[in-house]
């Protein structure tokens, strides 16, 4: 019965270490070039990453928020940038690594297979690729905190 | 009844929570975000991107096949300049035709690879091999040169049309492009290339000390998503011959993604039009060349090349198939800019530039025909 007992709780206690290490990846993150923030969560068991703030809100030649123009389907063209979703269906894979996610470049309008690897808790190596990770390209990111005031 | 009530207070819950978290969701108050900041103060070095929007596809695997419909051309007599070593060389103005004939076909099977071996925001690394193969049929009279072509020792070698129609001529490169970003900014493209040209088989391989080598570093701008500029300097094969020449670099797309430019002159220049994010047309040019070994004229130690450059004004069609991959078809004007021959000592090659005296081993002539190109690459949008 001690026994028993044991197992279960090595069992529960790397569940617990696991699902915190899974959830490391939840948080504001600035990609490379500084233009936006990214704030990834968790809904039901996958992760999730959409823009928070955009450096530049307003499109310069409309005076309006910045909305999704380049993206290949017409009808969500008129979708504010602030709000949405870049970084889809990411699964913990255990060591630091999410994978089996996507991720969309409102730059081009274009959707990249992608995996995130953590350097350290505050550092994330995003790359984005095409068919095989070979072909791809990784930006890091980093963590930012709430500002004390 | 018991279970009826049981399902509508499990439904209510359920649509309440999830119109609740909507709700959340879209009365989000973004506000906050601005008060989010890096954990420390070090500052963060921001770089520039390899590319600009709007842009033609990035090819990382490619395969063509190439075409030029029929011409004539017209071949000196073979000399040997360096070999010889006094003056016994071709009359550029006037070169004594040894050989007249038709290039049925010119072209064949091109395969080409770009591979990313680095790449992170602060450095970019690609690598790629790359073969081209060009295979003619000579229609009249390959065997017949007015005078038969003989080494400086007396011995006879096929004429050049008899190589071409029997071997063709085949170039492998290995080129490596490296992009340092600087800042946000500001970037350097350095590109080094080894090509071996010739008219071997791929079973018995040219010597590579025939290895041609060519470079090129580029100092750019990009001065916003749409527009970079650079300028820098070449060590160019792309005229057959060696040459060291100015490099302009002008990418730029319009506002509405439409229009644009995609010129690394002199190797390209083209003006873009997008029909659509899967389907664009290029009008412009490339600059191909290579220097070619011909085999059986490269005695004593020395190598005999054919200088092939030729510019090809043309029309570029790109289109997605599926998925990553997109197909090119491409019409357009071969345009002979030489066809010339060197002997080089000891496979030492030479620049000429245009004060040069070096004489010519073979001044050649070809006509210039149409040319078509069909092939299908593995992209990145």
């Amino acid at each position: 019965m001690k026994n028993t007992f044991f197992l279960l709780a090595i069992f529960l206690f790397s569940f617990i270490g696991n699902a915190q290490d899974a959830d490391d990846i939840v948080g504001v993150w600035e990609p490379g070039h500084g233009k936006a923030k990214v704030k990834i969560d968790k809904i039901d068991g996958k992760y999730y990453g959409k823009i928070v703030w955009l450096k530049e809100a307003k499109d310069p030649a409309t005076g309006e928020p910045k909305v999704d123009k380049n993206n290949p389907d017409e009808s969500m063209r008129n979708v504010p940038l602030r709000g949405y979703r870049i970084l889809k269906d990411f699964v913990y894979q255990g060591d630091g690594v999410w994978e089996e996610g996507t991720i969309y470049d409102p730059e081009n309008g274009t959707t990249y297979s992608c995996v995130i690897t953590m350097k350290d808790e505050n550092e994330l190596d995003i790359r984005g690729y095409v068919g095989v990770k070979t072909f791809g390209r990784t930006d890091t990111w980093r963590r930012l905190i709430l500002k004390k005031k | 009844m018991k279970h009826n009530s049981f399902y509508i207070f499990f439904l209510s819950f359920f649509i309440i929570g999830f119109l609740c978290v909507n709700a959340q969701e879209d009365e989000e108050d973004y506000s906050i975000y601005d008060d989010f900041e890096l954990e420390n103060d070090t500052p963060i070095k921001r770089y520039a991107k390899p590319t600009i929007s709007g842009m033609s596809p990035q090819k990382f695997i490619g395969i063509s096949f190439d075409a030029q419909m029929p011409y004539r051309y017209e071949f000196s007599n073979v000399t040997f300049p360096e070999s010889a070593g006094n003056g016994f060389d071709v009359d550029e103005e006037n070169p004594n035709i040894n050989e007249q004939g038709t290039a049925k076909f010119t072209g064949g099977l091109r395969f080409n690879t770009n591979i990313p071996i680095i790449s992170k925001s602060s450095f970019v690394w690609q690598s790629g091999i790359n073969f081209m193969d060009t295979r003619y049929t000579i229609a009249e009279a390959p065997n017949a040169p007015r005078q038969p072509v003989l080494l400086p020792d007396g011995t006879q070698a096929r004429s050049l049309g008899q190589i071409l129609n029997e071997d063709g001529l085949r170039n492998i490169n290995w080129t490596n492009t490296f992009f340092f970003p600087l800042n946000e900014t500001e970037f350097i493209v350095f590109q080094s290339q080894m090509d071996l040209s010739g008219n071997y088989d791929l079973d018995t391989f040219q010597s590579l000390n025939t290895l041609r080598y060519s470079a090129a570093a580029v100092y750019g701008r990009r001065v916003n998503d749409y527009y970079r500029w650079g300028v820098g300097v070449a060590r160019t094969y792309r005229v057959g011959n060696l040459n060291y020449v100015p490099v302009i670099m002008f990418d730029w797309t319009s506002e509405n993604r439409k229009w644009g430019t995609e010129i690394l002159f002199p190797a390209r220049a083209y003006v873009r039009y997008n029909f659509s994010k899967n389907a664009l047309l290029l009008a412009g040019f490339d600059l191909e060349g290579q220097s070619y070994r011909i085999d059986d004229y490269s005695i004593n130690g020395n190598s005999y090349e054919i200088r092939r450059g030729e510019v090809r004004p043309k029309l570029e069609f790109q289109a997605k198939i599926t998925g990553y991959i997109w197909a090119s078809v491409q019409a357009g004007y071969r345009w002979d800019w030489s066809y010339d021959a060197d002997e080089l000592d000891a496979n030492q090659d030479f620049f000429r530039g245009f004060f040069g005296n070096q004489e010519f081993g073979m001044v050649n002539s070809l006509e210039n025909p149409l040319f078509f190109n069909v092939g299908l690459n593995f992209v990145s949008p």
